[in-house]
């Protein structure tokens, strides 16, 4: 099955109905099914003038109706979609786009900034097309505007051949437990196939908010892809400063979240008046029509599943990962259990290996781009080593119950490498040892400091916590604010290593003087 | 009510510390136990409460309480 034919159905069936909504300037525009999928038609029609079949080509953006088109535009045609987090600095960008062999690039206008960095650092690309009307300013051959890509093909016929189910449609970026992140490869059959096994429906024309950042798979999949596969109008919301507002502008029936959101969003409900109606509270918060919201990403407490109940909303978790396309399990509307990830989809498989869970089924990924080794170390005889553990219970409900890889997952769904952000915190003067600790819902680093820069400076304590704290907040400066530190502990002493001299993770905690042999 | 016990109270909304004890060095990650989500809810609602407009890109500099309330009554005079 391809995502095409997904879209195409949607065309068909609901062509008047809105697809995509948005605000701009404080006014709501949208496009129907119709108008957009003659956009994504455009798109794909264009890259095929331009000389792109079989490339790669990324985005950097946050959601946007341009970045869905030109995103469907991609993977509707030969070629392969590489969504990137506008939110990284733009080394790390380059670095993927180098990665995964990208030769062409759509940039939101936001990220304008990164226009000649990129061009500098990424030889391969031949073409950047800025997700906007009119010409950039300065624009050269290399460097012109979407519309100007969608106009490329105005009087041609020629169109892209439809893409073979097997074909990868994307490379997805998430973090590895090597320090180095891994390109998820999903082929258009992994992304179709999650696409339908979701099971619910909504009536056409049901009003979707989305809030999560779209270059993610959950986001991706399951906003964007599920939305238009069921006819919904999909409304983007414009920035995490406005959820709030914008659920009350939108009125959505169903929102995706992480759990971070509805822990938000209840302090705010619970420090209303408990004299009003939670009813009349949650119309005023959630706009009225809100009836469902699935979350994912990382475990959610039960105890909101009760609270957001009260208000009048369904709270269904889900399971996934990127490399799943990616849900593997899911509570539905008929069909949940408070504390579980739901059943199992019907075209996934499970097993357990050491209490592990393994997945095997139609939306697991064919591997890491260029990573054969880290790719053999999480697919074995076809079953993709998830890293978590987790029993199913005896109605067929599956539970997690702990993990095996070394990943910090933070209640937005953000997955952090701890190694990834320890290498960059080593390179601080004072820094002699670093470690990353997930608490309360961010990040620690736990330093000690070099003693040689210490006894040269004669630091005292309280200096050293200063400085080290102003290193901190230059560096979170740098960064989105899921990799930035938000807790310090200045430790006594060196921490604790095994016998290869490594530093033993799991007694990151313990600041001990060690015994003296 | 003064524009900064009104400030102080969204602030409150947020996290386990009465208006009155929040002081103006008390850093919002750190101090008061906001997440990022939290901060960024807490600025949309600066924004209904005081009628200003906040640019994403100026929200990374602000730590503590003394800064975002510096940055809302700068961009209220201005409004």
């Amino acid at each position: 099955m391809l995502i095409r034919d997904i879209l195409e159905e949607s065309e068909k069936k609901y062509a008047e109905i809105k697809a995509v909504k948005w605000l701009k300037k404080k006014g709501i525009y949208e496009r129907s099914y119709r108008e957009l999928m003659k956009n994504v038609v455009k798109v794909r029609k264009g890259l095929l003038a331009e000389g792109f079949q079989g490339k790669h080509i990324a985005l950097i953006g946050t959601s946007s109706v341009e970045w869905i088109e030109s995103y469907l535009g991609i993977i509707t045609g030969k070629n392969v979609a590489v969504p990137l987090d506008a939110g990284l600095p733009g080394e790390d960008l380059i670095d993927l786009i180098n990665r995964s062999d990208s030769e062409a690039l759509f940039l939101s206008p936001k990220n304008k900034a990164l226009l000649e960095e990129v061009s500098v650092g990424c030889p391969k690309l031949k073409k950047i097309w800025m997700l906007q009307e009119e010409e950039p300013e300065g624009s050269d051959e290399k460097t012109v505007s979407l519309a100007s890509l969608m106009a490329v093909s105005k009087n041609s016929d020629a169109d892209a051949d439809r893409p073979d189910p097997e074909d990868m449609a994307t490379i997805i970026f998430t973090s590895g437990t090597t320090g180095k992140s891994k390109g998820v490869m999903l082929t258009q059959n992994n992304l179709a196939t999650n696409v339908i096994a979701v099971n619910y429906t909504r009536e056409p024309g049901t009003v979707m908010l989305s809030v999560l950042p779209i270059h993610h798979a959950f986001c991706l999949v399951m906003d964007w892809l599920k939305g238009f596969s069921l006819g919904a109008t999909v409304c983007i919301n414009d920035s995490l400063l406005h959820m709030v507002k914008n659920m009350g502008l939108f009125k959505p029936d169903v929102m995706l979240m992480v759990p971070l959101m509805l822990e938000t969003i209840y302090k705010r409900l619970s420090a209303a008046s408990p004299l009003i109606p939670k009813k009349m509270v949650a119309a005023k918060a959630f706009g009225g029509n809100l009836k469902i919201i699935f979350t994912g990403g990382a475990h959610l407490d039960p105890y909101y599943i009760d609270k957001f109940a009260d208000y009048g909303i369904e709270v269904l978790e889900g399971y996934g990962m990127s490399e799943c396309s990616p849900v593997i399990s899911s509570n539905l509307p008929e069909d949940h259990k408070a504390g579980s990830i739901g059943r199992p989809l019907s075209n996934v498989e499970i097993a357990f290996e050491d209490g592990e869970i393994l997945v095997k089924g139609s939306s697991v990924m064919k591997g890491y781009y260029k990573m054969p080794e880290e790719t053999a170390e999480t697919l074995r005889d076809g079953w993709l080593h998830t890293g978590d553990k987790g029993y199913l219970d005896e109605d067929g409900f599956l539970f997690i119950n702990g993990r095996v890889k070394n990943l910090i997952i933070l209640s937005n769904g953000e997955n952090i490498s701890p190694e990834e952000i320890e290498n960059k915190l080593a390179l601080g003067k004072l820094v002699g040892e670093v470690i990353v600790t997930g608490e309360d819902n961010g990040l620690t680093a736990r330093i000690y400091p070099d003693q040689d820069v210490v006894a040269a400076k004669r630091m005292s304590e309280e200096k050293i916590h200063t400085e080290l704290q102003a290193f901190l907040d230059q560096y979170n400066k740098n960064q989105p604010s899921y990799r930035q530190i938000t807790g310090l502990v200045v430790r006594k002493n060196p921490f604790i290593r095994n016998s290869t001299k490594k530093i033993k993770r799991q007694d990151a905690l313990i600041d001990e003087a060690l015994p003296t042999t | 009510m003064t524009q900064e016990m009104q400030f102080k109270k969204i602030v409150a909304q947020y996290c386990k510390t009465e208006p009155e004890k929040i002081t103006n060095d008390m850093r919002f990650r750190e101090d008061l136990g906001f997440s990022s989500l939290d901060f960024m809810s807490f600025l949309g609602e600066l924004e209904d409460t005081f009628d200003i407009e906040l640019e994403e890109e100026d929200l990374v500099q602000i730590l503590t309480v003394a800064e975002a309330l510096e940055m809302m009554e700068r961009l209220k005079a201005e409004a």
